[in-house]
This record gives C-alpha cells, structure tokens and sequence, in this order.
C-alpha cells in the first residue's frame, strides 16, 4: 500500500512513484493531484493499479494518472500510458469496455433567461427523444451490411444519412472516423449485440444535460469557441454501447490465452496485451478503430435527436444548436511526442482521461488551431462542468492529456446508501435543475456527493499546464441514463 | 437465502467505480452457478426469483486455460447471450465440467429491458482458490 510519505513531490501538483519502489516498474508512475484530492487517490487501489500499468514492456517516459484517477481493473480510471511502436504492446484494458466512450458539446444562440421557463419541458422532450437503450432497441435497426459502413466511417454515416451537418465532422477528435478501422476484425456476435443501439444513451454515469455558461475564465478562447456568459448549451456523455463492450471482451479473450506465447505475463489478467505489430494486436487496434467509430456515429445521431427535440419545444431549427467538439476519453491512438527532445511515434492509451492538444498542431481542427484543442469535462450533476482549451506545456508533461471529468470518490453502493434520492431529486430541483432519471437507485448512484470536487480537479490541471480554463457551465437539467 | 433472496454465498464489495462481488460454492460447478446467480441479480434484480418457466435455451461450450479463465469467459459468454438475445438465463444444466473446459444448456427468459447495463465481466483480481472452509471462492469486478 502506497502511503504519501512513499511520493516524491517533484512541483505543487505533481507526485512520483519512483520506478524502484517494485522490481519489476519499468518507468515511474506520475500522479498529477493536488494536496487536497492526493487522500482521495491513496484510500483505494488507483496506485498499485498505475504501478502495474508501469510494468508493460515498451511503455514510455512514466505511468500517468490525472487528478479525477480512481481504482479500476487493469488500468486505473484517469490512466495515461504511451507505448513505443517499436518494442511496445497494445492493451483492451488500458481503452475500458466502453472503446470511445466520450463527451460532446452543442452550443446555443439563446440565453438562459430567454428559456428558462421552457426548461422542464426541454429537459422532458430529450428524455422522450433519447432512448437509454437497455435491453431494449433504440430507433435505427442496421443490417449486417449497414453496420459495416458505419463502422469504417463512424460520424460520416450518419451525416450521409441526413443525421447531421457536413460541418459537424469538422468539430469531432479524428473527423468522427479513427482511421484503420475494419469491419471484418469484428465479430459478429459484438455487431449484433449494437445492431439497435445507435442513437441510444446506455446507463451508469451516462447522461445529457442541459447547461447554462456560468463563468467565462478566458475571453478570447471562449470567443473562438463561440461560448458567451449565460448561454443555453448541451453536454451529451456515452460511448460504443454493448458493441463496444464485445470487441473489448472479446479481444482480451484473446490475448489472455496468446500472452504466454509472446513471454507477457502481466502482474493483473485484466491488462492483457499483445507486442503492437502482432497479428492479434494489430485485429484488436482495427476492431478498436471500428468500435470508436461506432462510438462517434451514436453521439451524432443522440445529436440529431437533442436537435428534434429543441425544435419541438423551443419552435427553431435543431440546426441552430452548433457542435463545438466532440472528444474520445477511452481510446488508444497512434500519434508523434517528444521524448527526449526526439520525436516518436507511440501509441497513446487514455482511459478516463482526454487528449488535449495545445494550439498549433496539426490534429487540432483549423477553426480552433489558433486557440488551442476543445476539451470538455463533465461535473456531477448538481455541480458543475467545464470547457477547457489543450495547452503546450502538456504535451511533454503528459503526452497531451489531461482529465475527464469529476472522478468518482464513493462507491456505488456507499452513495446508494447515504443518498436519500428523492430527496436529492428535490434539492437540485430547488437549485434550479431539472432532473430526469431511469430509477431513484441510479440517481442516488450519481449524486454529486459520490464524486470529487470537481472545481478542484480542474484547477489542479489549469495549474499544472495540462489544460487551461476556458469556461464553467451550469447544470439547469439532467437526463441520467 | 437471506430476506434479499441472495444466496449467503455472494457478497456484494466496495468498488469506487463498478462491482466488486464475492462468491463461494462447495463445488467447481456450484462456484459457477453462484456467479451466475449475483451476474443476474445485477442485470434484472429479483427477476429469476419471480419466473420459474424458462423457456429461452441456449448451449454453451467453453474452454480455457484454467479454473479462473474459464469462470469468466462463461460469465462473459452469458452476458454476450443475455444482451444479444434479451433474455436472462437464470439456470445452467453443466454436463460436462473440467478446470479447462465446461459444457452445459443455458435456460432463461426473455425481458423487457435490463436495471442495470453490465458492460463487462472482468479478469481483475478474479481467482478461483480453495478458502479456508474448503470452498471454491473468488471476487469478480464487473464493469457497470
């Protein structure tokens, strides 16, 4: 068990496992965490679980976790690892189950005091338009030929079919579309489990909800990401549902039975990989491909959806509500740092945490190159959540990530527990929130007391030069999956 | 059965993002049967408790490298089905059952919809071990 007296400090919101703290790390772990959340970090197994990650042959520089970081299986939530193409492996379980699940922003022209009045309504008809999807079939059922098209173009699908704006491909992490995706690395089994699942919310910590902008931090940003005081925005979070799940399950099916074969033998099962120019490594990374792409078309048509609805209530065109960006933060991409002052290519796994590229690069889209990459953190509800711009320094600090949000602190069954969720329901309706939930156990499960402050992960990242302050956004309405 | 209608052999753990279960069994094939059990009382509580005709069946044929392996590829396998078919399969006839390999016919009933989306079951810090009254034990996060 690592004790804080174990750290060294090496700045204000920075921490190190040193590589000698177990014989077999090959790098050190970096903990990025401000005093304040650093108890929150150290109370479950969030460090022995980065100190594995550590272990993985070809892993680069240090094992990272962001301040949001708690324990998972395999990776810790909020891990970070880079691998070297050359010598490196690939990891199902670096990714999660939920292969791109991520978070997009539409933006407004209206202001809240212009609506306000409208907001249960609203906050009611995407509930109606946005189905959760479990167990039960969304809208859109593919055929087996049709699910292949969206898995090799992902967004694209959806805006050929009339589900979306040519611009709106332009404001997504990869244009909506990871490259090398192949639907034949696939299995069939993983496409019928999402064959009617596009379009629908899933449940746990997934959600849309309805924001207002409730601080500006950084005017000229904000300017180019066309975010002003007191306006209307849609945060919508959920991933590649059961298909995600199945490419994940089965692959480190494989892998588990492959590994002795490659000499891996990983300190947990669950971080199961493969050498990255294997054959089973290279099947996983087009199937993860494919799968994110999957990911990607489900956000767009839950945005064509959030589109309808606000035509219905608010009587203007669903086009009216913009994409700012949409971001991936369970996702391995192959992309080129520094190391050393030499660039290399790696193959960057994030899980729980999100890319932030600074302004200049290249894989920043045109329109906000200048400002530097969107990055969009959900709060709790009843919280808030953020729009943050990517930063230079944070791409030598950690290969260009940072967090993803609030980072859970309770247990499901410890909020379940201390959280009375109808009276909850009150409270955030007091506050101004409407909620919107599948049942009052999963309310309970994502109170806001069942997750970090928030407020603190961000300026723990905005300090450390990993991301910068953009904007902080109000919740006036909450539909939980 | 406690009031809950849980089997005292599962115990439901502490996990800061998902769920962390304990199960025993006296047997290798009870062991799985209990897995089985807290897996479903996750995806639709009470559910098979309520339906006693099951009339969805499915065969399931399983190998692996051992004991633990294979507890959660059947796991997995069951979900797979579960989610692919809307069903839950509340019972497991195993015919045939080694360390390696099990055999066996999935009976189960077909839902409206799940409570909970069971995203995964996980190999991490699953393994299947001999406890200190003789039984068959392990702890199985599964990914919600």
């Amino acid at each position: 068990m690592i004790t804080k007296s174990d750290l060294n400090r090496i700045n204000k919101y920075l921490w190190e496992i040193p590589a000698s703290a177990r014989s077999d790390m090959r790098v050190p772990a970096h903990i990025y965490s401000s005093e304040e959340l650093l108890d929150d970090l150290l109370k479950d197994r969030t460090t022995s679980q980065i100190m594995n990650v550590a272990t993985l042959p070809g892993i680069e520089k240090a094992a990272i976790v962001m301040p949001d970081g708690h324990e998972g299986y395999g990776f810790p939530i909020g891990g970070v690892a880079a691998f070297r193409m050359s010598d490196g492996v690939i990891s199902p379980g670096g990714i999660g189950y939920d292969i791109n699940c991520g978070v997009r922003l539409l933006i407004s022209p209206v202001r809240y005091d212009e609506m306000k009045t409208r907001i249960p309504e609203l906050t009611h008809e995407l509930t109606r338009m946005i189905p959760k999807g479990m167990g039960r079939g969304g809208k859109i059922k593919l055929s087996m030929e049709e699910m292949d098209r969206v898995l090799l173009t992902g967004a694209e699908w959806a805006v050929k079919n009339g589900y979306g704006m040519p611009e709106d491909l332009d404001r997504m992490e990869s244009k909506g579309r990871l490259p090398g995706a192949d639907p034949g690395m696939v299995s069939d089994q993983a496409k019928k489990r999402g064959d009617d699942q596009l379009g629908t919310l899933g449940a746990g910590n997934h959600f849309v909800e309805l924001d207002r902008v409730d601080v500006v931090f950084d005017q000229t940003i904000a300017d180019a990401f066309g975010l002003f005081p007191d306006q209307v925005v849609i945060l919508i979070h959920t991933g590649s549902r059961g298909l995600g799940h199945q490419v994940a399950t089965d692959y480190l099916r494989t892998f588990v039975s492959k590994m002795p074969e490659y000499g891996l033998h990983p300190p947990d099962r669950e971080l199961a990989c493969a050498p990255i120019d294997s054959p089973e490594g290279k099947r996983y990374l087009a199937a993860m491909a494919a799968a994110a792409n999957f990911a990607w078309c489900n956000r767009q048509l839950i945005t064509w959806e959030a589109r309808r609805a606000w035509e219905n209530i608010m009587g203007m065109p669903g086009e009216n509500l913009m994409l700012l960006y949409d971001v991936a933060h369970n996702i391995a991409k192959v992309e080129t740092h520094r190391v050393n002052g030499e660039k290399e290519q790696l193959i960057v796994h994030r899980k729980g945490a999100t890319r932030s590229f600074g302004p200049g690069n290249p894989e920043v889209p045109e329109i906000y190159r200048e400002a530097g990459q969107p990055v969009l953190i959900p709060g709790s509800m009843g919280t808030h959540s953020y729009v943050l711009a990517g930063a230079e320094p944070g791409m030598t600090h950690a290969f260009g990530s940072t967090c993803h949000g609030a980072g859970r602190r309770l247990s499901r069954k410890a909020a379940k527990r201390e959280v009375d969720a109808p009276n909850l329901r009150k409270q955030l309706e007091l506050q101004g929130i409407s909620v919107e939930a599948g049942s009052y156990a999963g309310l309970a499960e994502e109170a806001p007391v069942a997750y970090k402050d928030v407020d603190l992960v961000v300026e723990t990242v905005h300090q450390a030069e990993l991301a910068v302050k953009v904007a902080k956004l109000r919740p006036v309405g909450v539909i939980k999956g | 059965m406690n009031p809950l209608g849980m089997s005292p052999s599962l115990e439901f753990m502490p996990h800061t993002a998902d769920v962390r279960l304990k199960a025993s069994g006296e047997t290798l094939p009870q062991l799985f049967k209990t897995c089985l059990e807290g897996m479903n009382k996750l995806l639709k509580p009470g559910f098979c408790h309520d339906n006693r005709v099951l009339d969805v069946y499915d065969k399931i044929d399983i190998s692996a490298m051992d004991s633990t392996v294979l507890l959660i590829d059947f796991l997995s396998e069951v979900l797979t089905l579960s989610n692919v078919n809307k069903a839950v399969y509340c019972e497991c006839d195993i015919e045939k059952m080694s360390d390696h390999e099990l055999k066996g016919l999935l009976k189960g009933k077909n839902v409206e919809g799940f409570d909970n989306d069971i995203k995964a079951v996980t190999y991490h810090e699953a393994d299947v071990q001999l406890n200190e009254h003789g039984d068959f034990e392990t702890i199985i996060v599964f990914d919600i």
